[in-house]
């Protein structure tokens, strides 16, 4: 049997961490016992060292991913050794009292998707090994308070990476109204979640202008494209913002309807002025931002809209699609 | 155990955590098992597969300075500790997932007081030993919707263990029903919900906290009856499998609905529009879905909902017919 990944990359990563030196990387395929077993001692079969040396460039990458500093280093006579000095990869100190400790494992245990899920633990398991304190079960902590960050759409991981690594991708977007996808070129900046789902900041290439993306509308596979960011990454990336502006949260105007009483709590909690007509109807004074035609209509004939009539005409609008069936 | 996120074992997280596991053995000689694994947030068989991995790990080049680790399934000893095992920074991923976690649930409006303090400061604990690692996590952002006076209150009846009564609105119905709960726990998923026992349908509810019209602590104990907790990595309100079903046709620009209504199919249609199939146990609730698609969609079955969402269509319209009429006739239909 195959020896497990994870047994290699950890012999990998105790001989870096444990040299003096640079070890070249025949010395490091003849003294793991995963390489040995795979390709032969020696450079005996011809090809295998081609497959070699993908798996080891792959293992390097895999341990650099949680967060090892490998140094590759040039001798006199132009051979390439490898270490992973004490010095640059050691944990700075750090010093957490049992309620902070409390507080990362209460934060650790919240990211719904694997990779992420991971590094946290990975972090805690870290932190733990460095001293962090054990006295209070960070599972049993605030028991009745329960964080979760949701990560259902298949964009978010391909999409963290090119935000870390800062990668120009590609992808399929379907805007909301749109039939049918289109390719879009983005320099990512910053993913943010809102109401449970994902949206993306970026430069939009093809619009020449900074654009918001919501994940879910992300079709098919989100491809990295070589070279740098074009456009300057703005200091402060705001999202919600703009997303809030959509959901109708920004409203510069005001509309007057009337309501029938008992129903429609939503739309009183947000009213700025209620005032009882006393025949089963309330008058009320709504902010007016985006999309309050189409959430006024649901609560059909318990809302009349009295003003202004570029509202009243939208409602009529979309009462009469529904009548005719 | 809740909510603890399944993962299926990956050799990064299992390598990343050896390490971590060398350095903490190291200083504690004889171990236990039990202890570790909780310390590690691992069961005790993860543990063990890790403790069967090490003794084949060696931490030199030449070969032969192998781990010499070994338990009894009780005590776990290292007979040559090595000074290897040093704490290793954190990872550009490790510091992002940690940071952004930390902060999302400090913003969370009504946390108590203490525990953001603790947060703020773990927070800044973290950015200052992660270093350059903590950069790409301004990258991510996360924010929980919370109504932050409820929240304090639920928060508090939990601590105390205490029933409340809640004015509660349920969008499904338009109106607001009045309902002693015993709360169980907090969830924030985007919205910040209660999960509870409803005294008025001896059943267990889940109340977002935006739709509590009015809260009271109330002097009675709670006492909600022992129930298994749900797994969160699911959503909160699963459709059973004897609801009715409704089948839905929009057009592009009804997409949305498949993403915010849970459903069991959503095929593409030529015109770029969806046919959804969702299972509810209350079908009439959609009526407000029918009436606010207008033109981009329709309500394909039940017939008896598609009818429904029309006639109030037209009831609607009616209060429109004269320059500022209102239809005063009787209330929606049942």
């Amino acid at each position: 049997m195959a020896i497990a990944k994870a047994e290699r990359l950890m012999n990998l990563a105790l001989c870096l961490l444990g040299t003096r030196r640079p070890l070249s990387k025949r010395e490091l395929r003849q003294s793991i016992e995963a390489y040995v077993e795979a390709f032969g001692p020696d450079r005996s079969a011809a090809g295998s060292d081609d497959s070699f040396n993908r798996m080891f460039e792959r293992d390097k990458d895999d341990l650099r991913e949680l967060g090892l500093v490998i140094e590759t280093v040039e001798n006199l006579d132009g051979d390439v050794g490898y270490l992973a000095r004490r010095d640059s990869n050691r944990l700075p100190p750090i010093t957490l009292d049992a309620e902070e400790a409390a507080a990362l494992g209460l934060a650790a245990k919240v990211w719904q998707q694997a990779r992420l899920a991971g590094a946290a633990s990975g972090a805690l398991q870290k932190l733990r090994a460095a001293g962090l304190p054990e006295d209070v079960d960070p599972y049993e902590v605030h028991g009745a308070l329960e964080p979760r960050i949701p990560v259902h759409e298949a964009a978010f991981e391909p999409l963290m990476l090119a935000c870390r690594d800062r990668r120009p991708v590609v992808f399929e977007y379907r805007k909301a109204t749109a039939a049918h996808p289109e390719s879009r070129t983005v320099e990512p900046w910053a993913l943010e979640c809102w109401r449970g789902h994902w949206y993306l900041a970026g430069w939009d290439r093809g619009r020449g202008a900074e654009r918001v993306f919501r994940l879910s509308r992300i079709t098919g596979r989100v491809r990295s494209r070589s070279g740098t960011f074009t456009a300057e990454v703005p200091d402060v990336v705001t999202v919600r913002e703009t997303v809030a502006s959509w959901a109708g949260e920004t409203a510069d105007r005001s509309a007057l309807i009337r309501l029938r009483t008992g129903a429609g709590y939503p739309l009183r909690a947000k009213a700025t002025s209620v005032r009882e007509l006393g025949d089963g109807w309330d008058e009320l004074e709504i902010p007016y931002g985006h999309g309050l035609d189409a959430w006024l209509v649901e609560f059909g004939p318990d809302v009349v809209v009295l003003d202004p009539a570029e509202l009243r005409a939208d409602v009529v609008d979309r009462l009469r699609a529904v009548a005719k069936g | 155990m809740v909510g603890k996120p399944a993962r299926p074992g990956n050799a990064i997280d299992q390598t990343r955590r050896m390490l971590s596991l060398v350095t903490y053995l190291r200083e504690r000689p004889g171990a236990r098992v039990e202890d570790v694994a909780r310390a590690f947030g691992i069961t005790e068989d993860e543990l063990i597969s890790d403790l069967d991995v090490l003794p084949l790990c060696g931490t030199s080049f030449r070969g032969g300075d192998l781990l010499d680790i070994d338990t009894d399934g009780d005590r776990i000893w290292w007979h040559n500790p090595d000074d290897v095992a040093e704490p290793l920074r954190l990872a550009a991923d490790e510091a992002t997932a940690l940071l952004v976690a930390a902060r999302a649930v400090s913003t969370l409006p009504g946390l108590r007081e203490g525990d953001r303090q603790a947060l703020l400061r773990a927070t800044a604990k973290v950015e200052a030993a992660a270093g350059e690692a903590a950069g790409a996590s301004s990258r991510l952002s996360v924010t929980f919707e919370s109504e932050g006076g409820v929240f304090a209150d639920v928060d508090r009846a939990i601590s105390e263990r205490r029933r409340l009564w809640i004015r509660y609105y349920s969008p499904a119905r338009d109106e607001v029903t009045e309902r002693e709960i015993d709360p169980i726990r907090l969830v924030s998923v985007g919205h910040t919900y209660v999960e509870a026992w409803c005294r008025r349908s001896e059943a267990r509810r889940t109340f977002r906290l935006d739709r509590v019209a009015e809260i009271k602590i109330l002097d009675e104990p709670s006492a909600p009856p022992e129930i298994e907790l749900r797994d969160l990595s699911e959503a909160l309100v699963q459709p059973a499998a004897e609801d009715p079903e409704v089948v839905v046709e929009v057009g592009p620009g009804g997409r949305w609905v498949a993403e915010y209504y849970p459903h069991d199919s959503a095929d593409e249609l030529p015109d770029g529009g969806l046919r959804i199939t969702l299972r509810t146990p209350d079908p009439a609730s959609l009526r407000r879905l029918a009436l606010r698609l207008g033109r981009d969609g329709r309500i394909v079955s039940p017939q008896d909902l598609a009818d429904r969402a029309r006639q109030a269509a037209r009831e609607a319209l009616a209060a429109y017919d004269g320059p500022q009429a209102v239809y005063d006739g009787p209330r929606g239909v049942e």
